[in-house]
């Protein structure tokens, strides 16, 4: 058996310290350790980007992220959106403007999102269809989503 | 085209909404119970080879492992066979395997790393068989026999004028046929006849949940949690197939991550439980994406027009001869077919038609249900060669359509429904949002040429004969749960099902709420299919409402002394007169604290009719108007659509957002296929079965403008409601082949239009 790496990391807003096998993906440690199934395993190989997470702010595939590379770092996970049970901006944007159908992709796209307008407030479309090629919708022909990002934007 | 206010205008926050953008909704995905092993599949790598052999004895002995299924186990069940209409699948493979993909052994393990593991210990002997990838080579002289003996199972049942066989010929799993009239005469006194041939690709659903399912074997018992989107479908397959009684399988759904059809019908499903059963424990299977790509697909094939035409632009006769690319086994082949070929003729007059249609076997992935289900395939090269042939007469295209549309209530062909959509009032929609009339000869800036297409792509809906059945069950706080087999499959059944619930019973949306799905508890209907849940589902749950209704009101009458016609019910209060009653403290005072629940029951059957082409006449007609602008690079053969108008009938929407969703997506997935996805193969080899390789569309090839718009023109479903979530995939993609004839006079008649088509096209051109 492979050596086990302790790590600590931050995992919205908890901190948390585990030891990993190597070969431990983030989307099973968030999955099956922390029992945070927002997380989504489409494809399993970082395209489709439904197990999309933050880290450090910024959009990382669980799928294919190593957990011992996560030691130090903040993970900002769907779960950690709405706290307090009032939905972030950007949940309520999807919910008012039909951004979802089957929901499968909608952590991702809603944390691809929340990556986006951190860095760009108030996106145009070209920018907001840019990101979000790194989530793939296969149900609402994405419209809807980036008008809902739009709105998320204005609320924001 | 009832003018008087829907009740559902008001826009509402899906049901699932919450659920889903918090991400507390649970899928199969998500299933786990104590105890619970995790399976994986060894696939052939050949197309076509008998097994000579299976050597599974050090997987068996690996540490973890607890079950290996092999053909050997299959062969012992009492039906190891499966397929809609036709059964020819087996649980996993038998003697033969028939396409690269194909299930051979399957493992169940503590984990899936020891199950994979285990597969790359067992040693599988193959003889190689030569193999037929496509229709041409299947159905050629001395082609290899995918089968050598006929399948179970029956021919898909018809109607007046046509014929339905199984298995016809090697190779030829199904072949359909149609006549209306005499077909060679009208050619024969037509002014013009034209013959045209197209060819489709084959496309994955690349539906985001994989195929999940999760096993649970104890005593008589068998237990499902699937993904599929049929679950009544799936006991009576579980069933049969274990030789069980009915009573004893119960299959549970959830939330379901996409389908788009892949998840419709028997697949692996029989496998997992008969590793459970063999394991003693319960086995998850989760497939990989690469594996969802080999396990279904959307049918290629080729469809070969002759049409006539008289010189003033009237569409005469039309004979047909498809061929759809089945794949390897049966699954929907045969039902697909006979919608294809009785939707070839699309939304026009004719006086005569003649049609044949045959689904072929071929050692590739297994073709099956697709969003449209043989009438993206038949809308495509219908409405491309009725721009062809417009073209050729020098009649402007919207002109020609115009003068061969049906009327509403014209029938489709005789015996079957009328026409319930103003197809003509679509198409004008379409018309002034594209600008169409405006438009001046294609302009174009240095190697780019304009053009604009329209379409009229149709398909019937609802199913043939189709049935359901629903519960509404009503609590003492006049809060209710709505319960029909339907799956929120991403469509929002949810919300269109409570909706009509809500809007019978006079309760605010918001309390109602869409029951769990268990074969044990839930109503069973025909599966999640044909765009039927809000008219066929929906009827069910209206009269369930309105039975339940009815219970209370004679419930309140016998409390208040008076008959039911003096009462009204609204958000549960009865009104008498001026005096208002509340229902809660009514029922609780007469039954006690635990109070009662009424319980409102519902169905609805579309009667069988011989004299009907199908059998039944059709529930509702799907009509998909769509408009497209592109910009052609006539140097490197790109092709841009910077405008794409799609428009579809909702009959009443019940939740209009979700229409609207429901026919973007639709038109979005149909826009890929039309531009570049496809799943391919090299020879014997798929060679994008991949995710990275595999490409579908993303946001940013979302076309510049794109835009939707939903008619109302009234359906047989609850509140004239009828089905939508199919209009988007039927036409787009003929559509955008009649702009890029317009921008550069060529005709791309092979989806999808790749650069290099286009170039080819140009440069043969020129």
């Amino acid at each position: 058996m492979s050596q086990l790496i302790d790590i600590t990391l931050t995992v919205n807003g908890r901190s948390h310290r585990l030891s990993v096998s190597p070969r431990r993906v983030l989307a099973d440690l968030l999955r099956e350790d922390l029992q945070l199934t927002g997380c989504k395993i489409g494809c399993d190989q970082a395209v489709c980007g439904a197990c999309t997470v933050l880290v450090d702010g910024m959009p990382a595939t669980a799928c294919t992220s190593f957990a011992f590379e996560l030691d130090g770092k903040a993970l900002t996970t769907i779960e950690g959106l709405a706290a307090g049970g009032v939905l972030d901006p950007v949940q309520q944007a999807f919910l008012e403007h039909g951004a979802f159908q089957c929901g499968f992709c909608t952590p991702g796209m809603i944390l691809s999102a929340k990556a986006l307008l951190a860095r760009h407030p108030d996106p145009d479309e070209p920018l907001i269809r840019q990101w979000l090629n790194a989530n793939i919708c296969r149900c609402t022909g994405y419209q809807m989503i980036v008008e809902a990002v739009r709105a998320a934007a204005r609320a924001g | 085209m009832d003018d008087s206010p829907s009740p559902f205008r008001a826009p509402v926050i899906p049901l699932d909404g919450p659920d889903k953008v918090t991400c507390t909704a649970r899928y199969t995905f998500d299933v786990s119970l104590p105890g619970m092993l995790h399976a994986k599949v060894l696939r052939s790598p050949h197309p076509h080879a008998r097994i000579r052999s299976i050597d599974a004895g050090r997987a068996e002995s690996l540490a973890g492992v607890a079950a290996v299924v092999t053909g050997a186990d299959a062969g012992r069940l009492p039906d190891p066979y499966y397929g809609v209409a036709i059964r020819d699948q087996p649980v996993i493979a038998i003697d033969k395997v028939r396409y690269v993909g194909d299930m051979v052994v399957a493992v169940a393990a503590i984990d899936e790393e020891t199950a994979y593991r285990a597969l790359s210990l067992i040693e599988v002997q193959y003889e190689p068989l030569p193999a037929v990838m496509t229709v041409e080579e299947a159905v050629a002289e001395g082609a290899p026999f995918l089968f050598e003996a006929p399948a179970g199972g029956d021919a898909v049942p018809v109607g007046e004028g046509v014929t339905s066989l199984k298995e016809p010929r090697p190779n030829v799993l199904s072949e359909f046929g149609y006549r209306n009239g005499d077909a060679e005469a009208a050619l024969a006194g037509s002014d013009h006849v034209f013959e045209d041939r197209f060819t489709f690709s084959r496309i994955n659903h690349f539906h985001l949940e994989p195929y999940v399912n999760v096993a649970r074997a104890s005593g008589e018992q068998i237990e499902l949690w699937s993904c599929n989107q049929d679950p009544f479908v799936l006991r009576n397959d579980i069933a049969r197939i274990f030789g069980r009684p009915a009573n004893t399988v119960r299959i549970h759904a959830s939330y379901v991550g996409g389908g788009f059809g892949g998840k419709s019908f028997c697949k692996m499903e029989p496998l997992v439980v008969l590793l459970a059963v063999k394991a003693g424990r319960p086995v998850r299977l989760c497939l990989s994406m690469d594996e969802g790509l080999l396990t279904l697909s959307k049918h290629a094939g080729i469809l070969v027009l002759k049409t006539g035409v008289m010189a003033d632009g009237r569409l005469t006769a039309r004979q047909s001869e498809i061929q759809l690319d089945a794949g390897a086994y049966s699954d929907a082949s045969a039902m697909t077919v006979v919608k294809a070929g009785y939707r070839i003729t699309g939304p026009y007059r004719w006086a005569a038609v003649a049609t044949r249609a045959y689904a072929v076997r071929t050692n590739s992935v297994p073709a099956g249900s697709f969003r449209g289900f043989g009438g993206t395939q038949a809308s495509f090269a219908s409405e491309s060669q009725i721009d062809m042939i417009a073209r050729r007469l020098g009649i402007d295209p919207y002109e020609f359509r115009r003068r061969n549309l049906l009327s509403v209530g014209e029938p489709f062909q005789p015996g079957d429904s009328g026409m319930d959509s103003d197809l003509l009032a679509g198409l004008d929609e379409v018309v002034d949002r594209l600008g169409y009339r405006r438009r001046v000869a294609p302009p174009g800036v240095g190697t780019t040429r304009r053009g604009m297409g329209l379409s009229v792509g149709l398909k019937d809906g609802g199913g043939t004969g189709n049935h359901d059945q629903a519960l509404v069950k009503v609590l003492p706080s006049g809060r209710a749960i709505v319960s029909a087999a339907t799956v929120e499959i991403g469509q929002g059944a949810t919300t269109a099902l409570c909706r009509i619930g809500a809007e019978v019973l006079g309760l605010p949306l918001e309390w109602v709420r869409y029951g769990a799905i268990d074969t044990d508890h839930t109503p069973l209907n025909n599966g999640t299919h044909v765009s039927c849940a809000t008219a066929v589902t929906g009827m069910a749950i209206e009269r369930a409402a309105a039975d339940a209704r009815r219970q209370i009101l004679e419930f309140a009458a016998d409390r208040l002394g008076c008959s039911t016609g003096e009462l009204t019910l609204d958000h549960w209060t009865v009104r008498r007169g001026n005096y208002a009653h509340l229902l809660e403290p009514m029922i609780n005072g007469y039954f006690g604290d635990a109070g009662t629940e009424f319980i409102g029951r519902g169905g609805t059957k579309v009667e069988y009719d011989p004299r009907a082409p199908l059998a039944a006449p059709n529930l509702f007609w799907i009509p998909s108007w769509v408009g497209a602008e592109v910009e052609v690079d006539c140097e490197t053969g790109r092709v841009v659509v910077t405008h794409l108008v799609v428009g579809a009938d909702s009959g009443t929407s019940i939740n209009a957002q979700a229409c609207r969703g429901q026919v973007e997506g639709a038109a979005l997935q149909a826009f890929g296929q039309s531009l570049f996805e496809e799943l391919r193969y090299d020879g014997t080899e798929p060679v994008n079965a991949t995710p990275l390789a595999y490409r579908v569309p993303l946001a940013s090839d979302l076309p510049e403008c794109y835009e939707s718009f939903v008619l109302e023109h009234g359906g047989p479903g609850p509140f004239g409601a009828k089905g939508i979530g199919e209009s988007g995939m039927l036409g787009v993609a003929a559509a955008i082949a009649n702009a890029i004839q317009d921008a550069v006079g060529v005709r791309l008649t092979q989806i999808p239009f790749t650069p290099e088509r286009v170039l080819m096209a140009i440069e043969g051109a020129r």
